[in-house]
């Protein structure tokens, strides 16, 4: 296993670098969290203070963006050395990707509800990107279904490294190439670029480190998930303990 | 269920009898009141947004506490790559 370090010296640096990279994260994401409220955007009709959505719930979506690269990177790995320790990786990236997927959904179907559905009840209205977002979620979903169906690891491993591979072949289309295609609530469709010349600079101030933050914060809990399964793995290898 | 029309009352009258009872004293709001109500109450959602925040922080670093302590009792390392 390559990244399996028994108490050595670059243990100890991985172990620090950690700590540092995670504490810079926690101080980033209190910052945007103050920005996010703190600075004071344009009030537009439909959207009033809802706006600062802009902050929360996109993110979401390049979070799950970044857990499917870094997910894709590790099958690939899987499928040239074999590697469990990628394969862990590469499941718990997954796993992330459908957590920040689902968080997206939720709070694209919040956002909505109470302010271009207003009057009409309605919680999910079919818009492509919403659609389309939900059958990513579903496709990574078929990557833990595919999972449970093999025993042994090694065959189980590879096979869920090549369907992942074609998970992450979709999720681009699926997330901005089709949606732009189609008529849609959101910015960027029908070939409008995704941020409109009529949102406010101080937004992008806030909005850029939301996505570096909200990455930063899905690094932190892959690695504390890596780590556990790692764990346990090690703790398989040495029943006795 | 009686579902209440959504109605501004900030210049009304008050909407319910708990408010109608209570004088809501409009001046001499002390510094704190100050902050907090401006902006339609904004900042009162920041705060109740940051004490979350803190309980996430504490958790994290919690976990990250009790794994580094079972890694140095299962005699293992965190993993050496960072992603």
């Amino acid at each position: 296993m390559s990244d399996w370090i028994l108490g050595s010296k670059s243990g100890e640096f991985a172990i620090k670098r950690y700590t540092i990279i995670r504490n810079v994260i926690l101080v980033w994401m209190t910052l945007v969290l103050l920005g996010a409220f703190l600075l004071d955007i344009p009030r537009i009709v439909i959207l009033e203070h809802t706006a600062r959505n802009l902050y929360f719930h996109v993110p979401m979506w390049f979070t799950m963006m970044a857990a499917g690269i870094v997910s894709a990177y590790h099958s690939v790995r899987v499928l040239a050395s074999g590697d469990p320790v990628r394969d862990v990786r590469a499941s718990e990236a997954a796993r992330l990707a459908i957590f920040f997927g689902i968080l997206g959904l939720l709070t694209g179907m919040m956002w909505a509800r109470f302010t271009w559905y207003l009057g009409t009840g309605l919680w999910w209205n079919f818009d492509p990107k919403q659609s389309m977002a939900a059958v990513q979620v579903l496709i990574y979903g078929g990557y833990f279904v595919l999972r449970s169906t093999i025993d042994d690891p090694r065959k189980r491993s590879r096979i869920a490294a090549v369907y992942n591979l074609f998970a992450f072949a979709t999720l681009p289309f699926l997330l901005y190439v089709l949606p732009r295609q189609m008529e849609s609530l959101h910015p960027g469709a029908e070939g409008n670029p995704a941020f409109s010349e009529i949102t406010h600079p101080i937004m992008r101030v806030v909005f850029y480190p939301a996505v570096i933050g909200f990455i930063g914060l899905f690094w932190i809990l892959y690695t504390q998930r890596v780590r556990e399964r790692l764990l346990r793995k090690k703790l398989e290898y040495q029943p006795e303990m | 269920m009686i579902i209440h029309p959504i109605q501004d009352t900030l210049q009304g009258a008050a909407p319910d009898s708990i408010q109608a009872s209570t004088s809501v004293p409009a001046q001499g709001a002390d510094g704190l009141e100050r902050v907090m109500l401006a902006d339609d109450k904004l900042f009162v959602v920041l705060a109740v947004v940051l004490i979350i925040w803190a309980g996430i922080v504490f958790f994290i670093w919690r976990t990250d506490r009790r794994l580094r302590n079972l890694e140095r009792t299962v005699g293992s390392g965190i993993p050496d790559e960072t992603i």
